[in-house]
């Protein structure tokens, strides 16, 4: 008799306690949903944005720039090309590979940079600008559920994998449960110290023809620099085109033409 | 009178070494008067000739700035690392017109300083910059670029060769899972002489292909901190007289560029080998330092043994050959490797550093590029401005330079000079048509700000539509109508004229005086033609333009008084109980002189004279003392053992001097000292009783 009590107590709490547990993401599931985010963002061919990024620093004036990303996912290149200030016009980046080029058309010079480089001196980096690639670059872990706003959020460790190269090595992710969309994300150095906070409040999508179907991109990035706290960084891509680019277009010779 | 005080001197006389107290007393009074005198002296030596090395190298004998400025001047930089925050000035035509006017004025020379960053790819990335300059000026019709094209080519081959053979080493001592396959398969094309043959057919296809597969092999890319200051060259090289040109030569008139100290230069510029090789010799020469007991030297021979690779990459295989048949011949061996040779040159000790030290500058030297950055050359300097952006420019090097007697300083000469018309153009100074401009591009994007406070509910509060994802459209960019212009122009080629350095910003202006004595009036004087033409000047010596630097010698003579109160004070506590047990001990004889008539007013005057030939006799001794210290070592000089006390002592010794004023200084605290600590015991004293002093029995 007591036995089967002790087998119905435990009954009702498995049963009631259910949905309070049913949350917990494993980790198949959880590298389901980076790769679900990567793949949204994939293009598959080729990717031309125009993007609009303002910095915010303590005692000084707003910096805005306007500039050109392309990208071309399927040869892991990306190139970001300043249009705007005038004095800006024509310097840019270029990543082939694991390299990092900046060019400066005052000076005519190529300069090797790193994951570390801050975009036009903001607080935004190579990879904001890139495509995702979460489930390639980083081990996640779940953190438990998180209310943003109005949204309910899974939290979700990500740790770099051995061998890759980035900004920063460790990642907190808040993953709309609805959407599967990131809404909030935080960034640490390797000792654990808060770097960055980024918010994407605006998720758009756009249907690609390489892709035969849906490419989602941020059309807002906010980030706020944790280290010196007065500055922060939005980036507004105002407009994508996924029409194929110039087949010589990732080269040094093309941003250099671009200046002349 | 006389008579009384005869009386009262001779007491004293008697009464200067009747106690053991009395000599402590006064060794306390003799230390703290030598440390004013030696201390003073040599704090008021150390501030002359640190505002010789200041005042001649970069201050001036005044500094005028704007006085809406947030930070103070500091021609160092700040504490943080960062520029002070000074308002520019607009126009330095106006502020000479009206400070030359002023009668002690003799030159007025405009700067601006800032930092910059300067960054040098690894010796495959610069070799590979070359060869792509090489290549377009020879796809441009320059005929003499293909010999450059051919032996920049050969070097790389010959580069990706040592550089297999190294990793060939290295693939014993790792396993086969460490290895990076893509960078095995770029090393074994581009060692292969196919690569090499069809390199014309797509040279820049080529070049991409090799600054990014081989040239991110190697992590030799340095870095150097560049301080610089923008100026009016020629007028500073006449108002810093101490200025003398090293290598190359002075900026011509008109003519954009700049000068680089020579010790930076050094540092930071010369092959890593042969600038330690420098090191040890200096240091054996000058400072008399042997290898066998000097652990730096002893890692800076190691450090020379264990990477001879930089040396290895310079050389095409034409001077390989050469180097290690002229190491063979002069090292007198059969080694033919010239890893091995290079090793063995480097393995120095006492006795044979000098040797092998000369086969270095006489046999190698010549084949290498001793200087990463050649006179001529021009290096990219990128610096963010006050505005936000990020400005460059090629600056030319057209020499270095250092101060006479501060040839060995690193702080003179801290910063490099450049043309002020550069310099305006680094600084980024915000004119309204720009202001303008990032204005209209900031309405255009219509951003809403929100802080960091309120991002969540402001983000993520509302509809939350927008976080869901909506539908967009594909947009055609049109680039061409991005590009209004034809980019940044280059302009390091371009000329200027003396109206062109005058008719601009600048930051501050170093003022030199006729007669730097008449110092105060003339920052009054200034002081009063800048507010009288509205100019908005805001006048500093040389110390506080210095920053920390020049109140260095302040904070030392702060803690000099605060150590010389201190000693005073115990002197007068130890004064005034010793003087009080002493006169307690004379209770007896106090009593007898007032018996037979001696007032209370000859009692305090017995014991104050007494307590003040004391102080006279000690603190004279120590003054005397102090002086001939510092007068001795002021006649041999202090040699400066570090290359940071040449900039405090002047130059490469230091002289200090007698200081009248702090002998004087030190014998008034002493009086001061004697007469307050006797002011006790003397009331103690003439409240001695006759009677009572009388019959008792001490």
């Amino acid at each position: 008799m007591r036995t089967l009590h002790t087998i119905a107590a435990a009954l009702v709490t498995v049963l009631f306690c259910r949905p309070v547990l049913a949350e917990t993401l494993d980790g198949p599931a959880m590298l389901k949903i980076l790769q679900e985010i990567d793949d949204r963002q994939r293009n598959g061919g080729d990717y031309k944005a125009l993007v609009y990024l303002e910095q915010k620093e303590k005692d000084k004036t707003d910096t805005v720039h306007e500039a050109l990303v392309y990208r071309r996912d399927a040869d892991n290149k990306l190139m970001i090309l300043f249009t705007k200030p005038k004095t800006e016009q024509g310097s840019g980046y270029l990543r082939i590979d694991n390299n990092l080029w900046f060019y400066d058309p005052s000076v005519g010079r190529w300069e090797r940079r790193t994951e570390r480089e801050r975009i036009a001196g903001t607080d935004s980096r190579r990879a904001d600008f890139d495509e995702s690639r979460l489930a390639e670059e980083y081990t996640p872990s779940f953190k438990g559920e998180d209310k943003l706003g109005r949204f309910d959020t899974w939290v979700l460790e990500l740790k770099v994998k051995d061998g890759v190269d980035v900004a920063f090595p460790v990642l907190k992710l808040w993953v709309d449960k609805a959407t599967h969309n990131v809404l909030k994300r935080q960034e640490f150095a390797l000792s654990g110290k808060l770097m960055r906070t980024a918010y994407y409040p605006k998720w758009k999508k756009v249907y690609s023809e390489s892709k035969q179907g849906e490419v989602w991109y941020p059309e807002e990035m906010r980030f706020f620099d944790e280290i010196e706290k007065a500055n922060s960084t939005l980036v507004l891509i105002k407009s994508v085109d996924l029409r194929p680019l110039e087949a010589n277009m990732f080269t040094k010779a093309w941003l250099e033409s671009k200046s002349r | 009178m006389v008579t009384k005080l005869r009386v009262l001197l001779q007491i004293a006389w008697r009464n200067l070494f009747a106690s053991w107290l009395n000599v402590i007393i006064g060794l306390v009074i003799l230390g703290g008067t030598f440390l004013v005198v030696v201390g003073g002296s040599a704090l008021d030596s150390l501030d002359r000739s640190m505002s010789r090395s200041i005042i001649g190298s970069v201050s001036g004998d005044l500094q005028v700035y704007a006085a809406s400025s947030k930070d103070k001047l500091s021609l160092f930089g700040q504490m943080g690392g960062g520029d002070a925050d000074l308002t520019p000035i607009p126009s330095f035509a106006r502020v000479k017109e009206v400070l030359m006017k002023v009668p002690n004025v003799r030159a007025v020379v405009p700067m601006g300083a800032a930092n910059a960053i300067i960054t040098s790819g690894n010796t495959v990335d610069v070799m590979l910059a070359r060869l792509r300059d090489a290549q377009k000026r020879m796809q441009a019709g320059d005929a003499s670029a293909k010999a450059e094209v051919d032996s920049l080519k050969a070097h790389v081959h010959h580069i990706v060769q040592v550089l297999k053979e190294d990793r060939k080493n290295a693939d014993k001592l790792v396993d086969e899972s460490a290895k990076d396959p893509r960078a095995e398969e770029a090393i074994e094309r581009v060692s292969k002489d196919e690569f090499w043959a069809e390199f014309d057919q797509d040279p820049f296809g080529s070049l991409e292909y090799l600054e990014n597969r081989i040239a991110p092999l190697l992590s030799d890319g340095q870095m150097a901190f560049l301080r610089y200051f923008g100026t009016d060259l020629d007028a500073f090289a006449q108002a810093f007289d101490r200025l003398q040109i090293v290598d190359g030569q002075m900026v011509p008139q008109g003519h954009r560029g700049m000068l680089l100290p020579k010790f930076f230069y050094e540092e930071s510029f010369k092959l890593k080998h042969a600038r330690r090789l420098d090191l040890i010799k200096e240091e054996i020469e000058e400072n008399h330092a042997t290898i066998a007991k000097n652990a730096d030297l002893q890692r800076m021979v190691r450090e020379n043994m264990t990477q001879p690779r930089e040396i290895l990459f310079q050389l095409d295989p034409l001077k390989t050959k050469e180097a290690a048949a002229r190491l063979q011949k002069s090292l007198k061996t059969n080694e033919t490797d010239l890893e091995k040779l290079l090793v063995q040159l480097f393995d120095t000790n006492d006795q044979n550093f000098q040797e092998h030290y000369r086969i270095f500058y006489s046999d190698l030297a010549p084949l290498l590029e001793l200087y990463r950055l050649r006179i001529g050359d021009s290096i990219p300097i990128r610096t963010y401005s006050r505005s936000g952006y990020a400005h460059s420019a090629n600056v030319k090097v057209w020499g270095t330079f250092n101060f006479k007697g501060l040839e060995k300083s690193p702080l003179a000469g801290v910063a490099a000079p450049m043309d002020l018309i550069t310099f305006r153009e680094l600084y980024g100074y915000m004119s309204p048509e720009r202001r303008t401009e990032l204005e209209r591009i900031k309405q255009a994007a219509g951003a809403q700000d929100i802080s960091r406070e309120d991002a969540e509910a402001a983000l993520f509060g509302g509809s939350g539509e927008d976080a869901a994802g909506t539908e967009g459209a594909t947009t055609a960019i049109d680039e061409a109508a991005l590009f209004d212009s034809g980019g940044a122009a280059r302009a390091e080629e371009t000329t200027f004229t003396q109206a062109d350095i005058d008719n601009g910003i600048f930051i501050n202006a170093a003022v030199m005086l006729k007669d730097p004595g008449a110092l105060s009036q003339t920052i009054q004087d200034i002081q009063a033609a800048s507010d009288a033409n509205g100019l908005g000047l805001k006048v500093a010596t040389w110390q506080e333009a210095a920053g920390i630097i020049g109140q260095f010698v302040q904070y030392l003579r702060y803690a000099l008084y605060v150590i010389a109160i201190i000693i005073f004070l115990v002197a007068m506590l130890i004064l005034s109980n010793a003087v009080l047990m002493a006169t307690l001990q004379r209770v007896r004889e106090i009593g007898t002189m007032r018996a037979i008539g001696a007032q209370r007013g000859f009692v305090r005057m017995m014991i104050a004279i007494e307590t003040l030939a004391l102080g006279t006799a000690f603190g004279g001794t120590g003054l005397a003392l102090g002086a001939g210290l510092v007068a001795l070592v002021g006649h041999s000089g202090i040699p400066a053992v570090s290359r940071q006390l040449y900039f405090f002592f002047g130059g490469p010794r230091w002289f200090p001097e007698v200081s009248v004023t702090n002998m004087v200084i030190a014998y008034g605290i002493v009086l001061v000292v004697s007469i307050l600590s006797t002011l006790y015991p003397a009331m103690i004293a003439t409240r001695v009783s006759p009677v009572v002093a009388m019959a008792s029995d001490e």
